[in-house]
């Protein structure tokens, strides 16, 4: 899932000045999951811009709202509301942002589209409910096969690929002490493996031209892949 | 003249270093340096070190070699991309500079600037096999160059890593990449030292070993808590804490001059970092080497 974390409200509200009768758009995908932008912090929210002086006209949080079909549900019964509002604050990841804007801009409206979350990252639930972490960032040169299915690139701060630094101590990071090295990790995974040779082999440097952004795929049905 | 020269000779290699300043005034780093003049084999010139943002180590080296010495180019994988790094090699070959020291390079996280991007386009390993390729006359993406460079490359290790077998592993990775001579982490423990050296003389590579004047009981501790892989002994500790601060410059020689003539049966050379008490190295090279 994508990370989610609520940008201060002293920040959004400079972006709400002179506008009114808002709507709010949560996610009850990834920011649910991580308490960000789900019914719940949608609600909050709210309660938060009414506090503060605003209306709000319309709020929810469709099933995923990076899917533009699940946006464009949402959207479907608040025509009138979409036409009337000042603003709208949604509270998802930067794709979610930008699927709004792109369901208003195909109903042919320009509203001013307030985010109202920071995304923090690719991030996998360790503890249901409790615990995100990254562990994967999206290289497109995937090399978890030659690491023990740790990922270097992600989990090393510095994203070395061929060892560890010199301020690995203890198996910890010398940017974080609180942090795994993550070269440590796949060290002691390569040899319960009886894999180290595989730590032995060069690792060349990353084609980076593999993340030229913006990345984008699409489904091929004759060959029935998504290609990047 | 290239380090891996001496090295072939058989000389015992001194090395020291500058830091280069924060500013465009030179006359400090130039008057500290003075002090290694005919002292040592050649001077290292930090690059950024600890992150904190100085003036170039490219430039730095570049004063020096002017001034009759011999650079040790410091060169890290955290501010520079592919092309800088090779850029900055080539511009280095054409200074006149033959000596290269790749590294990986503190984290941003460590210095002044911890809100920069850390860039580690490539790792220490890439650097090096990189450089090595110049000197064949190619660059990363196998392009041929008009002119190419004709370094002495070295590498660093920490060799009171714990594990470590993962930086033994890296170390024959940054040799087989091409590294002609190893510096190692500050090493206050000659019984550290050598435990890596048993493991890594089969590499065939000199080893230099990185001592690091003692300035204070403080400093010692602080090291202990806060550098990978450096453990200044509890007796040093005491040593250091029972003088009065002026008696500290004399002991901070003496142990650095007991330690090298320890170290010296084991290793090929020393790199003496004087954290600014470079006026102590000329008597310490003296009376050790």
């Amino acid at each position: 899932m994508i990370g989610t974390i609520a940008k201060p409200m002293e920040e959004i509200m400079p972006y709400l000045e002179g506008k009114d009768n808002l709507m709010v758009i949560g996610c009850n995908g990834c920011a649910k999951a991580i308490h960000s932008g789900g019914e719940a912090e949608v609600n909050q929210m709210v309660a938060e811009l009414e506090k503060r002086g605003k209306k709000v006209i319309a709020a929810g949080a469709p099933e995923r709202t990076c899917y533009i079909q699940h946006t464009r549900a949402f959207l479907e019964p608040l025509q009138q509301e979409l036409n009337d509002c000042g603003a709208i604050v949604v509270m998802g990841c930067g794709g979610a942002v930008q699927i709004v804007r792109q369901a208003t801009e195909e109903k042919h409206l320009l509203k001013h589209i307030v985010s109202s979350l920071n995304s923090i990252g690719h991030f996998d639930t360790v503890v249901p409910g409790t615990e995100f972490v990254e562990q994967c960032m999206e290289c497109g040169d995937c090399m978890l096969n030659m690491t023990g299915s740790i990922c270097p690139v992600t989990k090393c701060a510095k994203g070395l690929l061929n060892g560890p630094c010199g301020g690995s101590q203890n198996g910890k990071c010398e940017v974080n002490p609180d942090r795994d090295c993550a070269w440590v990790l796949i060290y002691n995974r390569l040899k319960a493996l009886g894999e180290l040779d595989k730590m032995q082999q060069y690792q060349p440097p990353k084609d980076n031209s593999k993340i030229t952004r913006p990345r984008r795929a699409v489904y091929n049905e004759k060959t029935g892949t998504a290609l990047a | 003249m290239k380090l891996s020269s001496l090295f072939a000779q058989g000389k015992f290699v001194v090395t020291s270093e500058v830091g280069p300043p924060k500013g465009t005034d030179v006359s400090g780093m130039l008057a500290e340096a003075e002090h290694l003049k005919g002292v040592v084999d050649a001077v290292n010139v930090t690059d950024n070190q600890s992150a904190v943002m100085r003036l170039g180590s490219l430039t730095a080296s570049h004063l020096l070699k002017q001034k009759g010495f011999e650079p040790v180019f410091q060169l890290t994988c955290r501010d520079r991309n592919r092309l800088a790094l090779q850029s900055d090699l080539l511009s280095a070959a054409v200074l006149g500079i033959e000596n290269v020291l790749c590294l990986t390079g503190d984290h941003v996280h460590a210095g002044d600037h911890p809100q920069a991007k850390p860039v580690y386009d490539f790792d220490s390993v890439q650097l090096l096999r990189t450089a090595r390729e110049l000197c064949n006359g190619f660059d990363a993406a196998g392009n041929q160059l008009d002119g190419k460079p004709d370094f002495c490359l070295g590498a660093v290790v920490n060799p009171g890593a714990d594990p470590l077998e993962p930086q033994l592993i890296k170390l024959e990775k940054k040799i087989k990449a091409g590294a002609q001579f190893i510096q190692t982490q500050a090493v206050f423990d000659p019984a550290v030292f050598e435990k890596f050296i048993k493991q890594a003389s089969s590499f065939g590579v000199p080893v230099v070993a990185g001592i690091v004047l003692l300035k204070s009981a403080g400093m010692g501790r602080y090291m202990n808590e806060n550098v990978s892989g450096v453990n200044v002994p509890d007796s040093l500790l005491r040593e250091m804490a029972d003088l009065p601060a002026e008696k500290r410059k004399e002991k901070s020689a003496a142990i650095a001059v007991k330690l090298i003539k320890e170290l010296k049966q084991m290793c090929a050379g020393v790199h003496i970092m004087p954290l600014g008490w470079t006026d102590l190295v000329p008597g310490i090279v003296s009376a050790a080497v």
